[in-house]
């Protein structure tokens, strides 16, 4: 009995010593995290007054070194990031080891927290631009895991351009390529219906569509099932009737000088994108029931005329051989494009090999390295102007989206702006108002600004 | 005194099948239970009273904030509503499938060995494996289930069942129960096992029809079994997460979020860490006090039997 007692209260004691250890490790995790902004700090004034550019020469006296780098996906025949690329850096530099873990995007979400949280995070890790996901760029670099990378060689004469990984002046993501998107069209379909052209106005659009629709065409397929793929349609009237007024309405609504609320903003947005399903141009009753990739095969195996997705799905969307051309959705007050930069690769600001890390990147994105080579290949990235554009696989479809990007009327995907979770809001509301549940375009924009504020909310 | 006290400690340590001794094998077992169970659910507790969003470890205290707010935005609610729906049909259809199906194969018939093996085959599927496979069955126009609509003259487009309100929670819920229905079979089965043959006979000398000997003699005689079946399923439908994740990812809109996906979207979606916290723990309380609540009348019903 007795025994059992001093049982019981070891037990006790370690569970109270486990919770004190809890707050203990936080506590000390604050000073980490403290000690990294501090440090950041430091690197900042570093990067910006001392150092003109970084060490290059170190990644050559190193020695024999081993560099890890994460990344999510999932690695495929010949992977690009796990076998060719390390490949190519031991080519490079005979005693660099470049150990990288690709993981699905959820897998590499929960790794990633826990490596930064243990200290062990790899020396390079892929991060989104702005806001954008578990991952984005700034909610690292606010927490100080983040080096900044202003000295690269591929960074440092295009700062200007490169507004969406900046934090603070930092730029913290080196990224040389950028993401569209728009909307996919068979041409062969096009022209059964009668269609001749890409529209230019929403009006011609809709005309278009509704040619499509009285052909026996079904106009649009979406895979609306993932809800995600509303963003796709939903961002591209976001930049003509939104962003083309206000470039600065996400600024603003964190400000709180414009609201998801304001008259002929969002409401205008959703309105519009409604017509599709008021229509039945997009066919509610089935998407809501589709994944993306079933649309993708629909599209791709000439079921629909047109479907909207992103640059990084043309591979499997044209796999068949379809005709496809590529177009922005037009608005009413123009042609505007969602085109981003695409998500890139950081450098933990506690890695041992900072500068050799800029050096893997440098020779990486420089625009002509075997490695920047088969970079471009995988054909999941489209470089931006200068950096071997045209070289990019299926160019001919994202010239002129690159076009109007250059023509300033290119802006960043709305979520990469907003706090993660808004626009999982957004997807749902929307979703029910296609799928009758009496849910209005007002309920949508306050739904989202309650939301907005939610998550802003410390 | 001392010395009955040196005598009892005497022989409690010359116990050849439990000695004081023995206790010090318990630490490994005790300290990983400690530090993987109990040490992360009590970080749970803490965490749900701050602002804590996953990554950035310079949070701060902020009272029941949190727990306010789960209380009031409507998600626990929606949730909750789902996730009991989810357990209350999943727990109905498993057990009356899994029981009808053991009453059968617990008869003489011919290839009882296969007809058991392949009605647990599906319990042995991971949910992914499962979730993807039924997201195709389920499909509009070209899915299994709409193939055959069309195959019989009907219209396969028009079946949808994860793209409709009404029944994407249903249809989920489904693939819930032929998943798991296998094991819920082996349990009852195993019961049905044990019901003494004699008692049966006795009772169809007496008259009894085959309802009669089902109600009043093999149901008592399996009624711990039920329970703990009912219980199992229990705690599996108030954990529902696989298949809205996979499936529907909570949709169409937010009719197949269920406390757990809540749960997951919150931290991971929404990066509010300290907030999904307060909706486990929350969650915790809710599930307990419903297995606790149902144990309890089960094992009042057992007595009944």
């Amino acid at each position: 009995m007795k025994m059992k007692k001093v049982l019981a209260l070891t037990c006790a004691a370690v569970m109270a010593a486990g919770t004190l250890v809890g707050c203990g490790g936080s506590a000390d995790s604050a000073a980490d995290s403290s000690a990294a902004e501090e440090s950041t700090a430091a690197s900042k004034v570093e990067a910006t007054v001392a150092t003109e550019t970084y060490d290059h020469q170190a990644i050559e006296n190193a020695g024999d070194i081993t560099i890890t780098m994460m990344v999510s996906g999932v690695a495929s025949e010949n992977d690009f990031e796990t076998e060719q690329l390390p490949a190519l850096i031991k080519e490079k530099w005979p005693n660099v080891t470049l150990e990288v873990t690709k993981l699905p995007d959820d897998n590499y979400y929960t790794s990633l927290k826990t490596k930064l949280a243990s200290g062990e995070c790899p020396d390079i890790i892929l991060t989104q631009p702005m806001y954008a996901g578990q991952n984005s760029c700034y909610s690292l670099a606010e927490a100080g895991y983040l080096a900044p990378l202003n000295d690269m060689d591929c960074i440092k004469d295009r700062m200007a351009s490169l507004s969406s990984v900046t934090y603070n002046g930092d730029v913290v993501t080196a990224t040389s390529g950028v993401a569209i998107l728009g909307c996919f069209y068979n041409k062969d379909l096009f022209a059964q219906a009668g269609i001749e052209g890409e529209p230019q106005t929403w009006d011609e659009f809709l005309e278009d569509c509704k040619k499509l629709q009285d052909a026996g065409i079904q106009p649009i397929v979406m895979g609306d099932k993932d809800q995600y793929v509303l963003q796709f349609g939903l961002y591209q009237l976001a930049a003509d009737e939104i962003y083309s007024q206000n470039p600065d309405y996400d600024v603003q609504l964190r400000s709180g000088e414009t609201s998801f609320t304001d008259e002929g903003t969002w409401d205008k947005v959703l309105e519009m994108y409604k017509t599709l399903y008021d229509n039945k141009y997009i066919d509610a009753s089935q998407s809501l029931g589709y994944g993306a990739s079933q649309a993708i095969q629909d599209f791709a195996d000439g079921k629909a005329a047109m479907t909207f997705d992103g640059s990084f799905n043309v591979t499997p969307l044209i796999a068949n051989g379809v005709d496809a051309g590529y177009f922005p959705i037009p608005g009413t007050n123009g042609v505007y494009t969602a085109t981003c930069l695409a998500a890139g690769y950081s450098i933990y600001n506690k890695s041992e090999y900072v500068d050799e890390c800029k050096a893997i990147l440098d020779y990486w994105l420089d625009g002509e390295s075997p490695v920047w080579d088969a970079y471009l290949a995988t054909g999941k990235v489209i470089a931006t102007y200068g950096n071997g554009a045209d070289a990019s696989p299926n160019y001919d479809l994202f010239k002129p989206f690159i076009d109007l990007l250059n023509e300033g009327k290119g802006f960043y995907w709305c979520n990469q702006a907003w706090p993660a979770g808004t626009e999982t809001e957004m997807e749902a509301l929307f979703s029910e108002m296609i799928g009758g549940q009496g849910t209005t375009v007002e309920d949508i924009t306050q739904g989202m600004q309650d939301k907005f504020e939610d998550l802003l909310d410390e | 005194m001392a010395g009955q006290t040196k005598t009892k400690r005497k022989g409690a340590n010359t116990s050849l099948v439990f000695n004081n001794r023995m206790y010090f094998f318990l630490i490994p077992a005790l300290a990983f239970f400690l530090i993987l169970w109990i040490y992360p659910v009590l970080q749970l507790f803490y965490y749900s009273v701050t602002n804590f969003n996953g990554v950035n470890y310079d949070y701060d205290f902020v009272g029941l904030k949190n727990y306010a707010k789960v209380l009031t935005n409507g998600t626990l609610v929606n949730s909750m509503k789902n996730t009991l729906i989810y357990a209350v049909v999943s727990v109905v259809l498993s057990n009356i499938l899994g029981l009808g199906i053991a009453m059968i194969l617990n008869t003489k018939i011919r290839f009882k060995g296969l007809f058991r093996t392949c009605a647990y085959f599906p319990a042995l599927f991971s949910a992914i494996v499962v979730g993807f496979i039924w997201s195709y069955v389920y499909m509009p126009s070209s899915g299994m289930i709409a193939s055959l609509i069309n195959l019989l003259g009907g219209d396969g487009s028009a079946f949808n069942p994860l793209g409709n309100y009404n029944t994407a929670l249903i249809a989920i819920c489904l693939v819930e129960v032929w998943k798991g229905f296998g094991t819920t079979m082996i349990i009852y089965l195993a019961g049905l096992q044990t019901v003494d043959e004699s008692l049966l006979e006795a009772g169809r000398i007496d008259g009894c029809t085959e309802w009669q000997l089902f109600r009043k003699i093999k149901l008592p005689l399996i009624s711990s079994t039920v329970t703990i079946n009912v219980i199992l399923s229990v705690i599996a439908g108030l954990k529902a997460f696989d298949y809205s994740f996979i499936m529907t990812n909570g949709g169409p809109g937010k009719s197949t979020k269920t406390l757990m996906f809540q749960v997951y979207e919150t931290a991971f979606t929404d990066q509010k860490m300290g907030r999904a916290s307060a909706f486990s723990v929350l969650a915790f309380a809710m599930i307990i006090l419903i297995t606790v609540i149902m144990l309890a009348y089960m094992n009042k019903k057992e007595v009944e039997l």
